[in-house]
């Protein structure tokens, strides 16, 4: 197809060949991508290209929080001083009862000769930034490879579950958010003990259960912890709250919505735990 | 027939501006967007690509922009040729129509632009629906209407500096 303004006798490929051209290799690159997983490799030299201007650029963002941190108001401070006191108060007591429990629970496991579940010590991680991408929810972290990571880590924040490590690159790693489409948690709900398989929903920030069966005893309000099964996700650590029930009639499943517990979209800080190698590729 | 002025101009200039304003670009995608701002980002890479193959066709082609958009791919973390066969298609509307859009103002310009980045978008979801599973939703066409206003800021700068048109060249 000639162009308007087109020279009629220029050297080289007309616009159109050259078009064909570049698309041909496009779709040949995404084939590799997709079904080999060939580029790992251009990925991970982009990353270690791109990885100063990341860090560069997130240092004006710090340096505004500092000086809005500086800014901040006395009252402001004093406030928060006395909340986190009052939690202080109350998580010392909750970690009294839960070092009782916990003695209890080491004497009753050697009783039974069960296995010590491993301690967690953790990667702490920065948010670089967040890929425009509408086909699945991922962040980017600022810990990689040369802090001992690997694909298929669990991600968390303070409240809970936020992800799983899926591409890590030497200075820096992609988490697949709880929330994204496909990404499976096996999770027990808190009140029954009961144990389900949690999904992110197409179209929503939320989760959904898959095959919970109409009858089944579930509720707004109950809470979804990590049930471990899998060996990815250690056992105990919570994902999500029961927001809404609806049970059609022309299914034989309850459809349950629930919220990710960790702030998925609002944190800066996450920890990574480095569970035992024996977790498989997600 | 000795080369223009403007020609020999734009030899000496030409590389300097255009990979400033690529870097620029490639910074302004790096920031942590988040939350709506994220949804509604302009495409920066692609609008600096599209302007330069509007003004500097020689120095702005499909390789370049072929590069650019693998950069992009990886910015955003999705499969390899998805922004990359999208940004070289823009490339060729924007050669196919340069002569009429040349001839434009920037307001008429920007509004000429909208079906070129929405053609951008839909070979992005087209793409990438393809290659990995249905889209999130429709706020992927967002950008194109966000990309409409940077263009017009940009497309203001060559007509304070040639004149109420654009100049052809």
């Amino acid at each position: 197809m000639p162009m308007p303004g087109q020279l009629m006798f220029a050297r080289g490929l007309s616009p159109t060949s050259r078009l064909i051209f570049w698309l041909v290799i496009s779709f040949s690159l995404a084939f590799m991508d997709v079904r080999l997983g060939a580029l790992d490799m251009l990925r991970a030299g982009i990353s270690g290209a791109l990885q100063p201007v990341q860090r560069v650029v997130l240092i004006p963002f710090d340096v505004a929080g500092e000086v809005s941190g500086f800014l901040m108001r006395h009252r402001e401070m004093q406030l928060e001083r006395d909340r986190l006191l009052d939690e202080r108060t109350r998580l010392n007591q909750a970690l009294f009862a839960s070092r009782d429990l916990q003695r209890a629970n080491t004497e009753l496991s050697s009783l039974l000769g069960l296995a010590r579940s491993y301690t967690h010590a953790t990667v702490a991680a920065n948010i670089l930034y967040q890929g425009q991408d509408w086909f699945s929810r991922r962040i980017t972290i600022d810990r990689g490879t040369s802090s001992g990571l690997r694909a298929g880590l669990p991600v968390v924040d303070a409240q809970g579950l936020v992800g799983q490590l899926t591409r890590v690159f030497p200075g820096s790693s992609e988490v697949t958010l709880i929330n994204n489409t496909d990404q499976l948690t096996p999770v027990f709900i808190q009140r029954t003990g009961q144990r389900v398989l949690a999904s992110g929903s197409n179209g929503t920030d939320q989760l959904e259960l898959k095959f919970m069966p109409t009858h089944g005893d579930i509720k707004p309000g109950d809470i979804l912890l990590t049930s471990g099964l899998d060996k990815v996700y250690p056992p105990g650590l919570p994902v999500a709250t029961v927001i809404r029930v609806t049970r059609p009639d022309s299914s034989p499943y309850a459809r349950v919505e629930c919220v990710p517990v960790a702030g998925v979209n609002r944190d800066r800080i996450l920890l990574v735990i480095p569970v035992p190698a024996t977790s498989p590729k997600p | 027939m000795m080369p223009s002025r403007e020609v020999r101009q734009e030899s000496n200039v030409g590389w300097v501006r255009i990979a400033l304003t690529l870097i620029v670009a490639i910074l302004l995608k790096q920031i942590p967007w988040q939350g709506w701002w994220l949804i509604m980002r302009p495409d920066f890479v692609l609008i600096g690509v599209l302007f330069w193959a509007l003004h500097r066709p020689s120095r702005m082609g499909m390789t370049v922009a072929f590069l650019l958009g693998l950069l992009s791919d990886f910015q955003d973390g999705v499969v390899f040729g998805q922004h990359a066969s999208a940004y070289v298609l823009g490339v060729y509307a924007v050669q196919y129509f340069r002569l009429r859009f040349l001839q434009f103002d920037a307001l008429q310009q920007s509004a000429q632009m909208l079906p070129i980045l929405i053609l951008v978008q839909f070979v992005v979801l087209v793409a990438g629906w393809l290659s990995t599973r249905p889209p999130l939703g429709i706020n992927i066409l967002l950008p194109a209407l966000s990309g409409v206003v940077v263009w017009y800021l940009l497309a203001l700068i060559p007509q304070a500096l040639h004149g109420k048109k654009a100049t052809r060249q």
